[in-house]
């Protein structure tokens, strides 16, 4: 199948256009983000502003303190945005207890279902692959006046217990096939061996496992930091919001303006977009085994 | 640890049975807890009359079916059951198209430009669906907007264009910063579908004559059809409880043009009046919907398949 120069021309000009949609928006933020605020009230016609900053970051960084010449006209920072070193820590925290939480109970579920043969095990996959198709905001109902009464609002817990809930059918959804996939010998030599099942699962299914905990792991944790509707509506108190709660607040807020926002947005993509690109090869295999949310 | 010892421990392994209820109880109870209790709870709820008042007594009576009724009457609920369907069809299957074409276009092996819009491809699926929704609608803007700067530029239109307060086009200038986000998962899927097509059918069929579009047709399609059906599934049933970009980019505006089903339930539940019942309600008639549309997809679809 060779292919003429003018389809090579076609294919290199299909890409063209696919990567520019791609980075459009990655283009708008960083421009956005660099932006004073009155070159974007200025000039509307130039693509490329005249004059860039990093007064939007250093304004945000240093909670308001320093105002640099962003704000000749606005004064006003958000509280939310103030709190900001509040919502990366809570952020963090939240994404990397989920991780954790989902790969060692998910782990723990799908070798029962691989190795132990159980048969209400097995059924419980089959919820799995069920539960994934119920809208969250179904959930998020019950679960605020659940929680409510527990009183785990407006606290960490509740929202990794919950965001812990939603992503383990995933996880078990994307072990069990690759735990399926391990020779059976090398579990049975190691029993032969002295190990109980239990720990033959530690010594042996988990470490071979690694490729998948890792491609299921980054999934989750992205995921979780990017995740809205649960903390939205589990914590509404500055000190316990995570960065898309924190954005969400700005949301109608006239008074914010787009480049603040825009180094706000910045912040909170950068974690998420650079462990993609670092683990690329983990996630796509997690996301083309399990067929995932997104 | 038992393997400093090579001798079998059998007074301390426990039986596969109760092995198997130990290694699962966290799964059990966090999903108890977070999906199967709320799912029931949620039908109780959508059966009382619970707002904020009864929130704070403690006390749910009993209606029947009034909020469902309550619900249904609502023109406003009609609406964005009706702007769902019309976001859905749109995103579903602008994706699955776009996909397909996307995912022929990265596995060209002998195009040099395909391998940096696969490096690419996932950089989106990483955004926040927030952020997302706000970048876009800094792009949108009336003013300050680069779609129209980019459009000004380019001679295509005089005065700027303010896309998200016209009725008309406000549900699609959501739609497009949602596919922008979903639609690297749909590409990979199909890739992967791509990648398990053995070359020699495609240089047999080009042996026998058959030009690039009979090969796609006759070879490529049956055999990326059951991933197109997973794909419609999954995109169907995300597409349909679509809420981030919503709340970023229009907040259900101009007017009620892009209110949805679960921005509809969100503002009943959890704005004022809080009338979580009719929230549920709601929520429930969506989670009604997702079921019949994998449903209708599975029947049709997996039928012509096999």
């Amino acid at each position: 199948m060779r292919k003429t120069p003018l389809q090579k021309l076609l294919l290199h000009f299909a890409n063209i256009v696919v990567i520019g949609f791609i980075l459009l928006p990655m283009a708008a933020v960083v421009i956005g983000s660099l932006l004073a605020e009155k070159n974007l009230a200025g000039d509307t016609r130039s693509i490329i502003p005249g004059e860039m900053t990093l007064d939007n970051f250093r304004v945000i960084v240093t909670q308001g303190a320093q105002r640099g010449q962003v704000f000749e006209q606005a004064t006003y920072l958000p509280d939310n945005v103030k709190k900001i070193y509040h919502a990366l820590w809570n952020s963090t925290v939240i994404s990397i207890s989920v991780t954790l939480l989902t790969l060692i109970f998910a782990s723990l579920s799908a070798y029962t279902i691989v190795k132990l043969n159980l048969r209400w095990v097995a059924w419980l996959l089959t919820v799995n692959v069920f539960a994934r198709f119920v809208p969250i905001i179904v959930l998020m109902i019950p679960l605020y006046v659940v929680f409510r009464k527990l009183g785990l609002l407006n606290s960490m817990w509740g929202v990794v217990i919950a965001l812990t809930g939603f992503l383990l059918p995933y996880g078990i959804l994307i072990l069990v096939p690759y735990f399926a996939s391990i020779p059976k010998e090398l579990d049975e030599s190691a029993r032969i061996d002295g190990c109980t099942r239990f720990s033959a699962f530690l010594r042996i299914t988990l470490p071979l496992s690694t490729p998948a905990l890792a491609s299921y792991g980054a999934i989750v944790f992205i995921i979780a930091w990017n995740d809205l509707l649960i903390p939205l509506i589990l914590n509404n108190r500055a000190e316990f919001m995570t960065l898309p709660v924190v954005i969400a607040s700005l949301v109608g807020d006239v008074f914010v303006v787009f480049n603040l926002m825009m180094a706000i947005c910045l912040i909170a993509l950068t974690p998420s977009v650079l462990l993609v690109l670092l683990l690329r090869k983990f996630v796509v295999e997690g996301l083309t085994a399990g067929g995932v949310k997104g | 640890m038992s393997g400093s010892a090579p001798v079998h421990r059998f007074g301390r392994e426990l039986s596969p049975r109760v092995l198997g209820v130990v290694m699962n109880l966290p799964t059990l109870l966090i999903l108890a807890l977070v999906l199967a209790y709320p799912i029931y709870y949620a039908g109780y709820l959508s059966m009382h009359r619970v707002t904020l008042v009864q929130l704070r007594s403690g006390v749910f009576p009993f209606v029947g079916f009034d909020n469902y009724l309550k619900v249904l009457e609502d023109p406003l609920f009609l609406l964005s059951l009706g702007n769902t369907l019309l976001f859905t069809a749109f995103t579903v299957i602008s994706e699955v198209v776009l996909a397909v074409m996307i995912a022929i276009l990265i596995n060209q092996q002998d195009i040099w430009t395909s391998r940096i819009t696969r490096f690419l491809i996932l950089l989106p699926y990483a955004v926040p669906p927030i952020a997302n929704g706000l970048i876009w609608s800094f792009i949108y803007n009336g003013k300050l907007g680069f779609l129209n700067r980019l459009l000004y530029s380019v001679g295509a239109i005089d005065s700027p264009i303010d896309w998200t307060a016209n009725p008309d086009t406000a549900l699609y200038a959501v739609a497009v910063p949602y596919i922008w986000r979903t639609l690297p998962f749909a590409i990979l899927l199909v890739h992967a579908a791509l990648q398990g097509i053995s070359k020699e059918l495609f240089e047999a069929a080009s042996v026998d004559g058959a030009g690039a579009w009979h090969r796609f047709r006759h070879i490529t399609l049956p055999l990326i059809m059951p991933v197109i059906v997973v794909l419609l599934v999954l995109r169907t049933s995300f597409a349909v409880a679509v809420f981030d970009e919503i709340l970023a980019i229009t907040q259900g505006g101009p007017g009620d043009a892009t209110w949805v089903a679960s921005w509809y339930s969100y503002k009943k539940g959890f704005a004022p009046p809080f009338d979580i019942g009719a929230g549920a309600a709601s929520a429930f008639l969506l989670a009604l919907l997702v079921a019949t549309l994998a449903f209708i997809y599975i029947k049709l679809l997996y039928r012509r398949v096999d």
